[in-house]
């Protein structure tokens, strides 16, 4: 059991607790709180299976952006407090939780196969350069071009697209 | 691995974590000192000789304060925010380049936390984290003021943040690296024998860009409205008291000396100086002190810049910051890439 | 000093993150909670991406995870502008109250 290891457990572990806070809690606020927690644990997981790029990026878009989103938006309209649970329909806990274990069952079914024969790639990199930020440039920029200027794009509409759902309704 | 290599682990981890809050005391000597000069009467001077002890008095003082906790506060997360806030403010300071190597027993030691390959992403990473201590002060104080002051300085920092990570992208995009210690290494050697190559003259508006911007993210004049005392009683720590506002205020000063670090060392080549190879522990020596003289140059902006300039209003502020510097952060960023393809021409 | 992490335990912690993540976006009627679900299940889908990226020895996964990231975030903002609108004219979050075809 080397370090290694025993950081990624520690950090999955953590990952998948705050993730369950995050399912059970009540309060918004604190879900969105455990949320950024586990998304943090999650980017030292990234860290330590080689990608530390992703780990930043991680670290600065999603829980350090998005999610101070969510949190804006909570708090701007004050639907921070805890939220009572009223009609709740019996029917949709008992679909709900059949669904989540049937497919929880299908996983699992699936993992106990994986990982025997992964194939390797067609020319391994080295591990150590693996995640290493240049390398992950050239290949954005050469093969992976069109991906990018496309999610560009994409980002300018959701950008205007927001802008505009969110605007409030002027009677003139 | 031997028990020497964990001692220098274990000392470069926590070098800068115990000193940096250490530096913290003359630095609230300076300020206090540096705004009574600008503002031509004595400052503290009875305390000690030149009111050296005022800011140990003030610790003192601090320590016995009571503590008082809003009844409605979300208790948890009110006692979370400062502690993130100081941890953010520490953290950033790892990849931080504070010297050149030290030779240890045979072992080429390099000052600095640690020599990320994404150094520079790693500060922005932990600084967009900064952003949840002033939204959970501002939230969990459960006060009007406060959850003002907290939106406001945290809008503030998300869109300087986009203007600051542009401008550090002309310096990436200088270095080819993210590493700090690249970043340093391609500032060496000088133009015409006689100017530095540091990354302020060919970036000057990414530089203007990045050094306004760090005003913004440390919450200091003209960018403090979301703790004016006038505005907002003390925005998003109005209901913080005794060893939490203390806290709060020792995340600010970490953080203006952390962030002229950032600049010495992006913009003005670190611990490093044309011409100059250190060598051994003396050299070693030498690079910390041109490091810390360079970062305590920026520090001493911050005061006299804090005590010059009034505050910007709430509206002014965002509009500098997103329509005046993000698109010079960009045109720098394009006047780079032109300069490195003339480069790269041959 | 590290080292490598077997790919079984790493989709094992992904398919973990991904069943919350479902039992999420199913058994909660606030909106916010809902879509915090299905970010947590696009990082389950990241997470499991890296991991065959670095069983692999290429760079694929980590290419893939890039743009999953840039594309979450679009998909944020507008799902929270939806959000702030729907929650102007229902005052609610629950979801169930928003049943009609219109309001």
């Amino acid at each position: 059991m080397t370090a290694g290891r025993l950081i990624f457990d520690l950090a999955a572990a953590a990952a998948i607790v705050f993730s369950g806070l995050m399912v059970v809690g009540r309060n918004p606020v604190r879900s969105v709180l455990s949320l950024v927690v586990a998304f943090f644990a999650l980017a030292v997981c990234f860290v330590l299976l080689l990608a530390p790029f992703i780990a930043a990026l991680q670290v600065i878009v999603y829980a350090g952006a998005i999610l101070v989103l969510f949190l804006f938006v909570l708090m701007l309209l004050n639907v921070g407090r805890e939220v009572p649970d009223k009609n709740v329909r019996p029917i949709q806990r008992v679909l709900g939780s059949a669904a989540v274990l049937v497919f929880a069952g299908l996983l699992l079914g699936m993992f106990r196969h994986s990982g025997s024969h992964v194939p390797a790639a067609a020319d391994p990199v080295d591990p150590a350069m693996l995640g290493d930020p240049a390398a992950l440039a050239r290949l954005l920029y050469s093969d992976y071009l069109l991906h990018f200027e496309a999610v560009s794009v994409l980002l300018l509409a959701a950008l205007v697209g927001a802008f505009v759902l969110a605007r409030r309704e002027h009677a003139s | 691995m031997t028990l020497l290599a964990w001692a220098i682990v274990i000392l470069r981890v926590a070098l800068p974590v115990l000193i940096l809050p250490l530096f913290v005391v003359p630095l609230t000597w300076l300020e206090r000192r540096g705004a009574a000069l600008i503002q031509d009467r004595p400052g503290p001077n009875r305390v000690g000789p030149f009111g050296l002890i005022q800011p140990i008095a003030d610790m003192i003082k601090m320590f016995f304060k009571e503590a008082i906790t809003p009844t409605s506060a979300d208790r948890f997360l009110y006692l979370l925010a400062p502690a993130i806030a100081v941890f953010a403010a520490l953290s950033t300071f790892a990849v931080v380049p504070y010297g050149s190597t030290i030779k240890i027993s045979g072992l080429e030691v390099p000052m600095l936390g640690a020599d990320l390959s994404i150094g520079i992403l790693y500060i922005f990473a932990i600084t967009s984290l900064s952003v949840y201590a002033i939204v959970l002060a501002g939230w969990a104080s459960n006060s009007k003021f406060s959850l003002m002051g907290g939106i406001r300085s945290s809008a503030q920092i998300i869109s300087y943040e986009l203007a600051m990570t542009t401008a550090a992208a002309g310096v990436i995009l200088a270095s080819s690296s993210f590493r700090l210690s690249d970043v340093i290494a391609m500032q060496q050697g000088t133009w015409l024998g006689i100017i530095p190559r540091w990354n302020v003259i060919p970036q000057f508006f990414g530089f203007l860009v990045f050094f306004i911007s760090a005003f913004a993210e440390t919450n200091r004049l003209p960018f403090d409205l979301p703790e004016a005392e006038a505005e907002l009683v003390a925005g998003y720590h109005t209901e913080y008291s005794a060893m939490r506002f203390g806290a709060f205020q020792m995340a600010e000063y970490v953080n203006v000396m952390v962030v002229s670090a950032i600049m010495a060392t992006l913009y003005f080549g670190g611990w490093s100086l044309p011409g100059f190879h250190p060598r051994g522990v003396l050299g070693a020596l030498a690079s910390l002190l041109i490091f810390m003289a360079k970062s305590f140059f920026f520090v001493c902006v911050f005061i006299w810049v804090r005590w010059t300039l009034p505050r910007f209003r709430y509206d002014q502020l965002m509009k500098i910051g997103w329509k005046a510097l993000l698109p010079l952060a960009l045109a720098n960023l394009l006047w780079i890439a032109a300069l490195e393809m003339w480069r790269m021409r041959a | 000093m590290i080292g490598a992490i077997p790919l079984s335990d790493v989709l094992l912690v992904s398919g973990a993150l991904f069943s919350i993540g479902i039992a999420g976006a199913l058994l909660r009627r606030n909106a916010i909670q809902i879509f915090l679900s299905i970010e947590l299940m696009m990082n389950a889908a990241n997470l499991a991406l890296i991991g065959y990226g670095a069983a692999l020895g290429t760079r694929e996964g980590q290419i893939v995870v890039f743009f999953v990231i840039a594309i979450a975030a679009a998909e944020a903002a507008v799902g929270l502008a939806i959000f702030v609108a729907l929650f102007r004219h229902t005052e609610t979050i629950d979801v169930n109250e928003s049943n009609l075809l219109k309001w």
